[in-house]
């Protein structure tokens, strides 16, 4: 019961009018990235990181995180309500949110989404308030060999378990750890791939790559299609609010399954989209109205939307307690923790038990002012779908310029930003993850010196990662993770030798 | 009109040209095991050949005609690419105006000429907006968070 001790001693950080309102804050401006078509919840956490660099770390994290959940809430918003999905992750709720706000439900559709959404938050933040610190413990014990094990297990599941081609989620991994190693050395203190170019001494910030890949790369997809902004009324009914909500519980197996497909892939880095669109098609196997699916049926927004928050919010597992991001976003509030000179992993549970348990509490509170606010500014965020893209397009480039810009004062910054973009737009298009190659950015350094301080130990033999039982077993699971796409495909010919079965290309981030 | 075999094939291109500069980059700092261990390059070395092989094999994919592919011969249409250019050439001329105009005047410009120019709003509001951009970028980081952003070489030279 310890953990309860320190759960209760986080809300006396947590719940301070300063953390309240910063809570607010974050939560509005998240709603806001996560209406518009352009900015998503990675990008706008990574612009609101150079804000938070004179901040204390608690008061940091709470603003980001609660900046996390409400873009989650915001991309429900607009895939409810016109059709157009603000944020990747709620693509799936586009399926029955949509039909179901266009046959005269709006509330009913939007109050399912939001207290689903908050039912799988809820398990997520449970998850970790159980689950964290016991891993932490575990992983105290680690020396550089497990942690090497675990890395790799990590961007072994994107290719596994990922949903997007192997080999285009393998390049964009590479790429990922290539980017990271631009600049000075850690270990041996040279430099590294510079090209030439000095400049690049000081490395490429994730923050410059994330605002071109997932800023100016999704501002790119998003101009091609002309966008018909055709809202179905956006006026709440509060009594329908309550009465939706309570017929939640009827659902229960749906929640309880979606909310555990989540946290799995939540976890496991493989990400709130791939969460939904996974929680979604599960329910239209199994539901009694599967056949229903997509005109509207309760499940079919109950589904996605468990499942994208429980992930969403469990993604923070393994990155407070192994220094592993689960999403994209966790991937840059880690980058943020680095930044303010926090060391996300196990040590965090002992030298920072103030900032660890204050964020969890803060999930807790955040969620309940991130329902609240969501139901109240529906309407005034509905009206800001009603301005042109051709007002918000230039805006949004011009934040991503200032983004890039303000990490490091670089004008430089700003041309790969740009240059980021090219890649995140084509990437975009031709179904290459975007999520690993972030993820590799922020952590390949740290995988890497694993690698080498391993490396140092064994004097060069490779046996040291299979030197004990632990070590073994995350090995050998990377690596039938790395195998799996191939033995399916090897199984998928061996059943059906004539037909070629295209792989299904799925929306992934 | 691009097709999405051209695409395909433009990427494998651009990620596998970025793995050859990984290695020959990499080759400087060495690789293999010397006796500080693990050298500089190994790791980035290896990430290159990874890059290489995998556009390889992605361009492969790419120009054989795959029932994937097959589906969606036409990635981007000509109006989608008009549309494209229009989002991403002034941007791109706007961050190239930044090292002489500076940001402030840039934006301004930028946002007036994307909305006037296709008359998407009449000039005033569109200077209107042009305005209320470069002070909002000002009173925002300059004074609020003090983050000093490029006042350009023009300004310079006029001594701001």
């Amino acid at each position: 019961m310890d953990n309860l001790a320190e759960l209760l001693h986080g809300f006396t950080i947590a719940v301070t009018v300063p953390h309240l309102a910063l809570m607010a804050v974050g939560v509005l401006l998240g709603i806001l990235v996560g209406v518009l078509p352009g900015l998503g919840a990675p990008n706008g956490v990574s612009l609101l990181l150079p804000l938070t660099f004179g901040m204390q770390p608690v008061s940091a994290i709470i603003l980001l995180s609660s900046m996390y959940w409400g873009a989650l809430f915001g991309g429900s918003v607009t895939s409810i309500l016109f059709n157009i999905p603000g944020e990747p992750s709620s693509v799936a709720t586009t399926f029955d949110g949509y039909p179901m706000a266009r046959d005269g439900r709006p509330t009913t559709a939007l109050a399912t989404a939001f207290g689903s959404a908050a039912f799988g938050a809820l398990i997520g933040v449970i998850l970790i308030t159980f689950l964290a610190s016991w891993v932490a413990q575990v992983a105290l014990a680690f020396g550089p060999a497990e942690y090497f094990a675990v890395y790799f297990l990590a961007f072994a599941s994107f290719v596994g378990m990922g949903g997007a081609a192997p080999i285009k989620t393998v390049v964009a991994l590479a790429i990922g750890f290539a980017i990271a190693a631009i600049g000075i050395d850690t270990v041996s203190g040279s430099v590294r791939l510079t090209m030439g170019v000095d400049e690049l001494v000081k490395g490429v910030s994730f923050v410059v790559a994330v605002m071109g890949l997932f800023g100016i790369g999704e501002l790119l997809v998003a101009v091609e299609e002309e966008f018909h902004a055709r809202a179905v009324s956006s006026k709440i009914d509060w009594r329908e609010v309550f009465r939706a909500v309570g017929r939640l519980p009827r659902h229960g197996v749906a929640l309880l399954r979606s909310a555990a497909i989540g946290c799995w892939m939540g976890i496991t880095p493989g990400g709130p989209t791939a969460a939904s669109f996974m929680s979604y098609g599960i329910a239209r196997r199994f539901s009694r109205r599967g056949r229903h699916f997509g005109t509207g049926e309760v499940e079919g927004i109950i589904s996605p939307e468990t499942a994208d928050h429980a992930a969403g919010t469990s993604a923070l597992l393994p990155m407070l307690s192994l220094g592993i991001p689960g999403s994209a976003t966790a991937a840059v509030m880690m980058g943020g923790l680095m930044i303010w000179g926090l060391n996300p992993g196990p040590m965090l549970f002992v030298d920072s038990k103030d900032f660890v348990w204050g964020l969890i509490a803060s999930m807790y509170v955040g969620n309940i002012v991130a329902v609240a606010l969501v139901l109240l500014t529906v309407p005034v965020f509905a009206a800001l779908m009603r301005i042109p893209f051709v007002v918000i397009a230039p805006l949004i480039v011009i934040i991503c310029v200032v983004g890039a810009y303000s990490v490091s004062n670089s004008y430089l910054d700003v041309v790969m930003m740009l240059g980021f973009g090219v890649v995140g737009y084509l990437f975009k298009k031709l179904f290459y993850p975007l999520a690993p190659l972030v993820l590799a950015i922020v952590i390949g350094d740290k995988a890497e010196d694993a690698f080498r301080q391993s490396m140092l130990i064994s004097k060069g033999s490779l046996g040291i990662f299979f030197a004990n039982k632990l070590v073994t077993c995350l090995i050998v699971g990377g690596i039938a993770l790395l195998l799996l796409p191939l033995v399916l495909q090897l199984a998928r010919l061996w059943r059906k030798p004539a037909i070629d079965t295209p792989a299904q290309e799925k929306v992934i981030i | 009109m691009i097709s999405r075999r051209a695409l395909e094939l433009a990427t494998a291109v651009l990620t596998g040209s970025f793995g050859v500069a990984v290695i020959v980059s990499s080759l400087d700092n060495g690789i293999g095991w010397s006796s500080a261990g693990v050298d500089a390059g190994t790791f980035p070395f290896l990430t290159g050949i990874i890059i290489v092989l995998g556009s390889l094999y992605n361009l492969v994919r790419g120009v054989l005609p795959a029932a994937t592919l097959a589906n969606v011969p036409i990635a981007i249409t000509s109006i989608e690419l008009r549309r494209l250019a229009g989002l991403f050439v002034p941007a791109a001329i706007f961050v190239a105006a930044i090292p002489l105009a500076g940001i402030y005047v840039a934006s301004a410009l930028y946002v007036f000429a994307v909305l006037a120019i296709p008359r998407h709003q009449s000039v005033p509001r569109a200077l209107a907006m042009a305005a209320a951009t470069a002070l909002a970028l000002y009173v925002v980081f300059e004074r609020m968070f003090q983050v000093s952003l490029p006042h350009g070489a023009l300004a310079a030279a006029f001594g701001f």
